[in-house]
């Protein structure tokens, strides 16, 4: 670790490296390829949520003019499944749908109106079957069975000590039932990609966005029945994914499809709706949490039993449950802790990887309950939080030692002595009912990286080629969070050069290395730590190979000159004698990640996490039920900053995510079939209904097994908000909200039913009731 | 669709005649048939804002037109508002701001900000907000958006400074 000596990139402000190829348009994207004579294809979708398939024809569509090709499970000649953590999906379903989205069929044609048409001639008949729609009647005996296993998707649990003591040794015991909705994605850029099959090197190339080529790569070829090394697949860079490019979208399709067009590209573009019915969701849960203290506030014991909405196929839903039961504790030390989580199969769409994985729903379940503890208490929420903060050295609630770097107790200093917060009594003096102002606090930890026993490493290599210019590789990809930039400063900073003359290369399987997967909030640290040994190594090839062309005694100077009596010697002119040698000057990084000392399956639990509070002022207006987010102060644990102007651009992102989260937006379910899969009836958070004020104060604890001391925050800024919303709003009006989004029929509902509440009282006491 | 027709407009400050269907979505023309795929389609029924353009001097979505009506009209699109070597003052604003995160909305953001301050050179923060209250972004949280847009302005009024001396 390097985190005291002067940088010249690190901790630095710098504009991210595709700024000027995004704000003029020139950034070609995967989806806006469109390669000369392709063809087009089309997905058709399950008619139904739940059904078993009787027959499918395909001889009309085949017949229509202009079709190219039209495919059924028949033509999947690998594995007809798919799926991360358990391949459960069908590419093309042979026997039976079990969400809407499904697949069925596929056709490629001239034009897409063609494709389009072409589906509706293709006939498959259907036995419809019951509709499982309640992921805790799903788990119930007798329920209609999703999959022949039943609809138990998983199951895990951890504890500590001994709750019934626990519970018997605190003087304040809450517990409460909470609910969460099903959320989408909405990444801009809907899924979208061309595939072409050279029939004479027998490669397919795919070009589609995704989080993790190398494992796209091997999915495409299980389901192909092909060696991987066949598939070409270049996924970024990627407009917009939180988790929800991380599954395979379309590329086997892509891939299918493109072994029927005779050698001719075949693209595929999805619609808004098909995208918002056939992805990846955020999990509804129902969670019941139950959490005791003593009267100094001191956490005795904690039980939390979780069920969550998994949809019709397994996904990442177990390792979601599993961050669920992980971050349930938050951020503090428990003696006495049972927490279980199940995950059930249901026919509403499918859940999966979502920017937070889990901590999300559970978080927002604790820090409401925790608030409650400290108003039972007569406590200050942050000296509640301060008392039992986890520091460094700790015993997890799981039970495992924490030995990486802590900051949770930084960020709720910081959030104490801030303004927003000292002044939270004084404010509310300003609003006259029925305008009520409140402000709520929040913390969360958020695991990162893989976790026990999933293969977790990062490969990077650092070029040195034609004209000087250093050219990192890396299999990670770029979907907007800046860490190509991030890169770029690492590299520069190791090698002493500006960041003109680094070059980034990413997200290929032909021309980059394996970095893993872009999420778990992993790539600064695992990926970071990959490019920086490379750039090192390429440090000690570069000077080995100037020693043994021009002499001992060269010293590197910054901006990539050796020099010797002052000599000069550039980048330029030694990677021109390279290249006359035929020599490949490169380094190479490899990280793997640090393990925990316990293993309670499926990569429970982590051994990292990041850090992060957030405080958040609202103003409700209980005659219109809307609470307006006023103001938000966001503190992330950074380890250290590598790039504070993408941490903020993170955090002000985050938080607006998290207080829709808390305020906004629901993925609304009737049977199995969406309500509102268009983003004219999936409202999303626009400039003038977001928060106007989000400050980010980032706390550098470092982390010892960084490079530069360095851990990732893209995920723990998008957690604590939406329960420090519902403390907010608990604070300016009195009523707790056990299910979310907060709107305005909710409030108004609330507020009816509570007549003795705060906001209420408040408002016969002025007359207006 | 219907036969290709030929449709006569200015692009990007260049006369143009295309061969394309009266129907097509505009869009797709610009992107697919014209290459200028800094235009996104990102929901195709007006919501997004990805797929503004400038169209007659004010801000469109070219997804709701046909390739039809762009006949005789005038046409800006992100691609005609600055190129990489040549940024306009809305573009270099947001990439010192630090504005742009998976990139996807931002060349309708740029084209309505182009626009904004094309009829109103000192905008206030709300009258930043409710101009691009049509561009849905779900990166940024805005907040780095709106201060690229007051960047901007700040350049441009820097620009025409000395002019307005002369």
């Amino acid at each position: 670790m390097t985190t005291e000596t002067a940088t010249r990139h690190i901790g630095k402000s710098i504009s991210r490296v595709d700024g000027l190829e995004k704000t003029t348009g020139e950034l070609k994207y995967l989806s806006d390829l469109l390669l000369e004579n392709s063809c087009h294809g089309k997905v058709l979708r399950a008619a139904h949520p739940h059904a078993r398939i009787t027959r499918i024809d395909t001889a009309k569509a085949e017949a229509l003019p202009g079709v190219v090709c039209v495919l059924t499970h028949r033509h999947v000649r690998g594995l007809n499944r798919f799926g991360i953590a358990q391949p459960d999906m069908p590419v093309l379903c042979e026997d039976k749908v079990r969400y809407v989205g499904d697949a069925v069929a596929l056709v490629a044609a001239e034009t897409e109106e063609i494709a389009k048409d072409a589906l509706a001639l293709i006939e498959v008949g259907y036995d419809v079957l019951p509709v499982v729609d309640d992921p805790e009647r799903a788990l119930e005996p007798g329920a209609p069975p999703v999959h022949a296993k039943g609809n138990l998707l998983h199951e895990n649990g951890v504890a500590k000590g001994d709750v019934a003591r626990g519970f018997a040794e605190s003087d304040v015991v809450i517990g409460h039932r909470f609910r969460t909705q099903m959320y989408a994605h909405a990444f801009l850029e809907i899924e979208a990609g061309t595939a072409i099959h050279d029939e004479k090197t027998g490669v397919i190339t795919v070009w589609c966005a995704g989080q993790y080529p190398y494992r796209d790569q091997l999915q495409i070829a299980r389901a192909l029945g092909w060696d991987p090394e066949k598939v070409h697949v270049i996924a970024s860079p990627i407009g917009g994914a939180f988790g929800g490019k991380d599954e395979i979208t379309i590329q086997i399709y892509l891939a299918l499809l493109a072994l029927h067009t005779q050698g001719r590209p075949v693209r595929l573009q999805l619609t808004r709706e098909e995208s918002m019915e056939a992805g990846t969701k955020r999990h509804p849960f129902i969670i019941d949490f139950k959490a005791g203290a003593a009267k100094d506030g001191t956490f005795k014991a904690l039980e939390v039993e979780m069920v969550s909405d998994a949809g019709a196929y397994a996904t990442l839903s177990g390792p979601v449950m599993n961050l669920a039961i992980e971050g349930a504790s938050g951020p503090y030390l428990w003696p006495h802790t049972k927490i279980h989580g199940r995950a059930a199969y249901t026919n509403n769409g499918f859940s999966g990887a979502f920017r937070g994985f889990g901590t999300t729903q559970s978080c927002y379940a604790g820090e409401q309950i925790f608030d409650m503890i400290a108003g039972q208490l007569g406590m200050d929420p942050i000296d509640l939080r301060l008392k039992n903060a986890l520091r460094r050295g700790d015993i997890s609630a799981m039970n495992h030692e924490i030995w990486t770097s802590v900051g949770i107790r930084e960020t709720l200093l910081v959030a104490k002595e801030s303004r927003l917060w000292r002044e939270r009594h004084a404010r509310r003096g300003e609003f006259a009912p029925p305008l009520f102002y409140g402000v709520g606090v929040a913390s969360e930890f958020q695991a990162t990286g893989l976790g026990k026993g999933i293969p977790d490493f990062a490969g990077s290599h650092c070029d040195l080629e034609a004209g000087g210019t250093v050219v990192v590789r890396v299999g990670g990809i770029e979907m907007g969070t800046g860490v190509m930039t991030a890169y770029c400063q690492m590299a520069a900073e190791a090698l002493g050069l500006g960041m003109e003359q680094v070059r980034i290369v990413a997200g290929d399987t032909e021309e980059t290395p394996d970095s893993g997967t872009t999420t778990a909030s992993r790539s600064i640290y695992m990926i970071g730590n990959a490019v920086t040994r490379a750039a090192k190594a390429l440090r000690k090839v570069l000077e080995a190979f100037v020693a043994e062309h021009w002499g001992d005694g060269h010293t590197l100077e910054p901006g990539g000159v050796f020099r010797r009596d002052g000599v000069s010697l550039g980048l330029a002119q030694i990677a021109q004698r390279a290249a006359s040698l035929g020599t490949r000057l490169r380094g190479e990084g490899h990280f793997v990640h640090p393990e925990a000392d316990k293993d309670f399956g499926d990569g429970l639990p982590h051994i990292m996490y990041s850090y992060c509070t957030q405080v958040a002022s609202v103003i409700v207006d209980a005659e219109t039920g809307e609470v307006r987010v006023d103001e938000v102060l966001s503190i992330p644990d950074a380890g250290r900053a590598i790039n504070p102007q993408g941490i903020e651009g993170q955090s002000d992102g985050g938080v607006v995510m998290g207080a829709s989260y808390a305020l906004l937006e629901e993925v609304l379910m009737k049977g199995g079939r969406f309500v509102n899969a268009n983003f004219t009836n999936y409202t999303l958070p626009t400039a003038v209904d977001c928060p106007r004020r989000i400050d980010t104060v980032i706390v550098e604890v470092p982390e010892p097994t960084h490079e530069w001391g360095a851990k990732g925050i893209g995920e723990t800024v998008t957690v604590p908000i939406c329960p420090a919303i519902c403390n907010a709003v608990y604070d300016a009006i009195g009523i707790r909200f056990f299910e979310i989004p907060i709107t305005p029929e909710r409030l108004t509902a609330a507020l009816d039913a509570n007549p003795e509440c705060k906001a209420m009282r408040a408002m016969r006491g002025v007359g207006l009731a | 669709m219907l036969s290709s027709i030929p449709i006569t407009f200015t692009l990007n400050g260049q006369r143009r005649t295309v061969e394309a269907p009266p129907e097509q979505c505009a869009g797709d023309l610009l992107r697919d048939g014209l290459g200028l795929t800094g235009t996104k389609l990102d929901c195709r029924e007006g919501e997004c804002g990805s797929c503004t353009v400038i169209f007659n001097g004010e801000p469109a979505c070219s997804c709701l037109m046909t390739a039809a009506q762009l006949e005789g009209a005038e046409v800006i699109t992100v691609e005609g508002v600055g190129a990489p070597g040549t940024p306009h003052a809305v573009q270099r604003g947001f990439v010192l701001e630090g504005a742009v995160q998976c990139g996807h909305c931002i060349p309708g953001m740029i084209v309505s900000a182009v626009s904004l301050l094309e009829r109103n050179p000192a905008p206030s923060e709300d009258e930043i907000r409710y101009a691009i209250a049509g561009n849905i972004c779900r990166c940024t949280g805005y907040a780095k958006i709106v201060s690229a847009i007051q960047r901007a302005a700040e350049i441009l009024a820097g620009e025409q400074a000395p002019a307005a001396v002369r």
